[in-house]
């Protein structure tokens, strides 16, 4: 084999603190190396066009990049050699530059370990083979989960686009948090009149299935072949006969339900259509609230409904499927505020959150759009809102800042004059954040044009004074100096964080998240919807909290990266999957055992039990390889002899 | 001898139903049972359990996959069906267990060893058993030996003397040794410093012969003939005498039986040369059993390192 040695010297980042020269000539000594070079950028255009010659002039059969991390230009260079006429699994990367120049300040130290990275390199390559992809179909569907603004936008784009889109929503109802909302900012328009008519769009798009009331059960195969199963959970009520005509809602004796699209501001009957404008708009039985599944006995709906829709006995229904990509944007909650002792802990009624604030706002809420503070019904003269609560604050963990609350709170400052003319609103904040088209001006108009008084400084304390509440912060603009203001209703900017079950979606799904729940983006610059899982993308707050424009700007971005994904008809298969030696195999079956993918399947070769891998699912992750005792099952470009080879080279002395 | 005879009527009444019914008969000499395949009345006459039946039967059923047979176990031997259970290496329909309470079993290396310089153990002409004692007769001599001192280590701390799976128990079942497994051998080991073990492994498995003895009488080995100690593709050891690749050979074997090693014991004594290999077995179990919750061939369900979970219910990894 004849090996070419490319060294990068990555600007400075590599060559301020490694020997990048004195590292290639030391490759000369390493087994088959017949080239060896530093170059300065060795992604660049010149940089690869250096390695392309060097393969034609020595003519080299195989390539050593020590640059950066493999997850950067590995890809990169693969094309490189693949241009200049190897195959493109005839390279290897070493990376210098995360695993030592980034990491170590000794030159001598770091050069010593570069050059070894190198040889291990070297020595890996040298039992390089040949791999060749497979093509296979796509299935031109997408699986969007989540039904909010950024879901919407996703499935509407994809399902214009010609895809088939199955669209998924946990809540009996599609619309998500801003369905919920009064009015947006910056701009101060109804949100059910701009996001309404989407969600009709939704309901009435020829390409669309919608599933609300669902969650997805379970996610297999890959890219261009998923295989979905998702839960459709019992409403007990049968949709294909209900009408949404509402007379169950109006004659069920069970009143006193949580209301969750009312974020618990006024309590609901236990068989319910969230809100007017509802998607699907159909009845369903919230099951711990209804007498027939509690006591066994009432069923009123069922002898009211006109359709008979209504049927106690319904069970929850799998429905699988198989789609090409999926958009993930399943969105956000609010965190939950009464780990703060300060602000009552939950014990005052009239300290509410931002988004029950919304649903007292709101014409379609339960007190019809009359701010009424929930303890005793009164109008409340002087609200006071509470910035920052649960964002950036590393005393409950939560560091990061949410985003959108300086902009909801000014927003609900100024309905709040628009509902209440001789009201007063108080703003304690920590910063104002408004970074955003028209945000600064909004910002500018609650304190200047309605009246509302900013107070920079953080709440110390809320604490009853009759029918009061009286909330003592501090001014920070005023020498810190103590401020008690005497509320009737104080509204707390709660932060949001990852939607409940976050985490464990995103391990049905592979992708990674964050401390926090939220999931990882590819790359935090230049794959903002793309995750690490191919095929598998996001859109909306589930990736880190936004606002309303940015999530459908990012609902229209993974969907223009599912429809680029699925503009394919056949997609290239990974080469770098396992393989099993029949000769080697002894049938024990354990690699079938450990499969996270269920990508091994027993066979009967000549009457003996054989494992075989299903090429198209085997993700290459290697545990069937680690776990196979005889080592019969090899993972292709890093087969035991590879990695062994890697470990000699290292372990040399 | 009554538990004998039960036993005999036992594998008898069973023998027109399958194939072969693995047990013990008598071995080359006196001190030594050796396993026993029937398959009429008069290999049944042969049977022999008792103290030299110290052979895991449980070894030679994987080759039986396909046929029905049926095997006479000890307590610790019904561990290892178990676990070939459990990892559908056998399938329950093909075995049928008749289980008995296991008195315990010799330890050949402490018979030599009390025997010192009275003999060898080949010179042993006849043996008696004598309630607590042994008495052998060799070089026209007799020798009383104390069974206890002469009983197999994991018979000292057996938890499980009755076979917990059978088909057929004969007898009444026993109080078992200990109630729980102490691991004393592997405290004397973890005493020493790293150094100490270090140069306790160099010495010990500079012996080694590399004959895989230990390997193939492990129930639970399923490659044999395939290890990857002797493949060269992929080539995991050389084949240079060296303690390195040696002990790297029993590292490999360990790792293997992670959660799947019962503790029979038949590795180290199949070996020639007395290299105490079961210590790091019992290691890796106690590891297991601390981690998973998983006692090997006890513990119905799929052996935890055999399985991808995204979470173990043992391990609180995450707090959400």
């Amino acid at each position: 084999m004849r090996i070419g040695v490319f060294i990068c010297h990555c600007g400075s980042n590599i060559g301020g603190t490694v020997d990048c020269k004195s590292v290639a000539e030391e490759s000369y000594a390493f087994p088959d190396v017949v080239f060896s070079t530093d170059t300065m950028y060795a992604c660049s255009e010149p940089g690869q066009q250096g390695i392309i010659d060097a393969i034609k002039e020595h003519n080299l059969s195989g390539v050593v990049v020590a640059s950066c991390t493999p997850r950067m230009h590995e890809p990169t260079f693969r094309r490189a050699v693949e241009r200049a006429g190897l195959n493109r699994y005839m390279f290897e990367m070493a990376n210098i530059r995360e695993h030592v120049s980034w990491i170590g300040k000794n030159k001598d130290a770091n050069t010593n370990k570069a050059a070894e990275l190198v040889r291990m390199a070297v020595s890996k390559l040298r039992l390089n083979r040949d791999l060749h992809s497979k093509s296979f179909p796509v299935t031109k569907r997408v699986l969007v989960i989540g039904g909010g603004v950024a879901g919407i936008q996703a499935a509407l784009d994809c399902a214009d686009a010609g895809l088939d889109v199955v669209l998924v929503e946990r809540e009996p109802s599609i619309g998500g948090k801003m369905s919920k909302l009064d009015k947006t900012f910056p701009t101060v328009d109804c949100s059910s009149c701009i996001l309404g008519p989407r969600m009709v769009d939704v309901a009435q798009h020829p390409n669309i299935t919608l599933y609300a009331a669902a969650e997805v059960e379970s996610v297999s195969g890959y890219v261009g072949n998923f295989e979905v199963t998702v839960r459709k959970k019992a409403t007990y009520v049968d949709w294909d006969k209900c009408t949404g005509c509402g007379l169950c809602t109006e004659k069920c004796p069970s009143k006193k339900s949580f209301d969750r699209f009312n974020e618990g501001v006024g309590p609901t009957t236990a068989i319910i259509i969230p809100f007017p404008q509802a998607i699907p708009k159909k009845a369903s039985i919230t099951r711990d609230a209804c007498r027939q599944f509690t006591k066994g006995k009432c069923g009123v709906c069922a002898k009211i409904c006109p359709t008979g829709a209504i049927n106690y006995e319904q069970q929850d229904e799998l429905v699988s499927m198989k789609v090409g990509g999926i958009v993930a944007a399943t969105g956000y909650d609010l965190m939950d505020w009464t780990v703060y002792e300060e602000y009552g802990a939950g014990r005052y009624p009239d300290v509410i959150t931002s988004l029950q604030y919304e649903r007292l706002l709101s014409a379609s809420g339960p007190t019809g759009g009359h701010v009424k503070r929930p303890s005793d019904g009164k109008e409340p003269k002087n609200v006071v809102f509470i910035q920052c609560v649960g964002s950036r604050d590393v005393s409950i963990g939560r560091p990061y800042c949410s985003g959108f609350c300086c902009m909801y709170t000014a927003k609900q400052a100024i309905l709040t004059k628009d509902h209440i003319p001789d009201s007063q609103s108080f703003v304690f904040y920590m910063d104002i954040r408004s970074p955003g088209k028209g945000y600064d001006e909004f910002t500018r108009r609650v304190q200047e044009e309605y009246g509302a008084q900013y107070i920079r400084g953080r709440v110390s304390l809320i604490y009853p004074k009759g029918d009061k509440l009286i909330v003592r912060g501090v001014d920070t603009l005023m020498g810190g100096q103590q401020v008690d203001v005497e509320a009737d209703l104080v509204v707390l900017a709660v932060g949001g964080e990852a939607t409940q079950g976050s985490p464990q979606l995103a391990e049905k799904l592979r992708i990674s998240y964050d401390s926090y729940g939220f999931f990882m983006e590819g790359h935090p610059k230049l794959k903002p919807v793309e995750t690490n899982t191919a095929g598998v993308f996001l859109a909306g707050s589930c990736q880190g909290l936004k606002d309303i424009p940015s999530s459908v700007a990012q609902g229209s971005a993974a969907a223009a990266k599912a429809i680029g994904l699925l503009s394919k008809d056949m997609l290239a298969s990974d080469p770098q999957i396992a393989q099993v030696d029949m000769k080697r195999c002894v049938g024990c079956g354990k690699c079938i055992q450990v499969c996270p993918f269920k990508a091994i399947k027993e066979v009967d070769v000549r009457g003996q039990i054989k494992a075989e891998v299903i090429e198209t699912v085997c993700q290459g992750c290697g545990l069937c390889n680690a776990t196979c005792p005889q080592g019969a099952v090899q993972l292709s470009h890093f087969t035991d002899n590879q990695i062994l080879a890697e470990v000699e080279a290292l372990c040399r002395f | 001898m009554g538990m004998q005879k039960e036993l005999q009527a036992a594998i008898k009444a069973i023998l027109p139903e399958v194939d072969c019914v693995i047990g013990w008969g008598s071995g080359p000499d006196p001190l030594h049972g050796a396993p026993l395949f029937m398959r009429s009345e008069d290999d049944a006459n042969r049977f022999a359990s008792g103290f030299f039946a110290v052979n895991n039967p449980a070894l030679f059923l994987p080759e039986y996959k396909g046929k029905k047979v049926a095997v006479v176990v000890k307590g610790c031997d019904a561990r290892s069906v178990g676990q070939l259970l459990s990892e559908g290496l056998i399938k329950r329909e093909e075995v049928s267990l008749i289980g008995f309470p296991c008195q315990g079993v010799v330890d050949h290396d402490k018979v030599a060893a009390a025997l010192g310089e009275k003999g060898e153990m080949g010179e042993v002409t006849a043996v008696l058993e004598e309630g607590d004692a042994l008495v052998l007769t060799l070089r026209g001599e007799t020798v009383r030996l104390n069974k206890a001192d002469v009983t197999a280590e994991k018979c000292m701390r057996c938890q499980y003397p009755n076979a917990h799976i059978a088909d057929t128990f004969v007898g009444e079942k026993r109080e078992p040794v200990a109630t729980a497994d102490d691991f004393a051998d592997l405290a004397v080991f973890e005493a020493m410093s790293l150094e100490e073990r270090q140069a306790f492994w160099e010495k010990e498995m500079s012996r080694c012969i590399r004959c895989y003895a230990c390997r193939n009488a492990c129930p639970l080995c399923v490659c044999r003939d395939h290890c990857v100690a002797t493949s060269r593709d992929p080539s995991w050891l050389t084949q240079a005498d060296s303690v390195k690749d040696k002990l790297f050979f029993q590292v490999i074997h360990a790792t293997h039986l992670a959660g799947r090693c019962t503790g029979c014991g038949e590795c180290q004594r199949a070996c020639p040369v007395g290299i105490p290999v079961l210590l790091l077995k019992r290691s890796l179990a106690r590891s297991v059993e601390k981690l998973f919750a998983y006692r090997a061939g006890i513990d119905e369900g799929t052996p935890p390192l055999l399985t991808f979970t995204l979470e173990e219910p043992t391990i609180k990894e995450r707090s959400w």
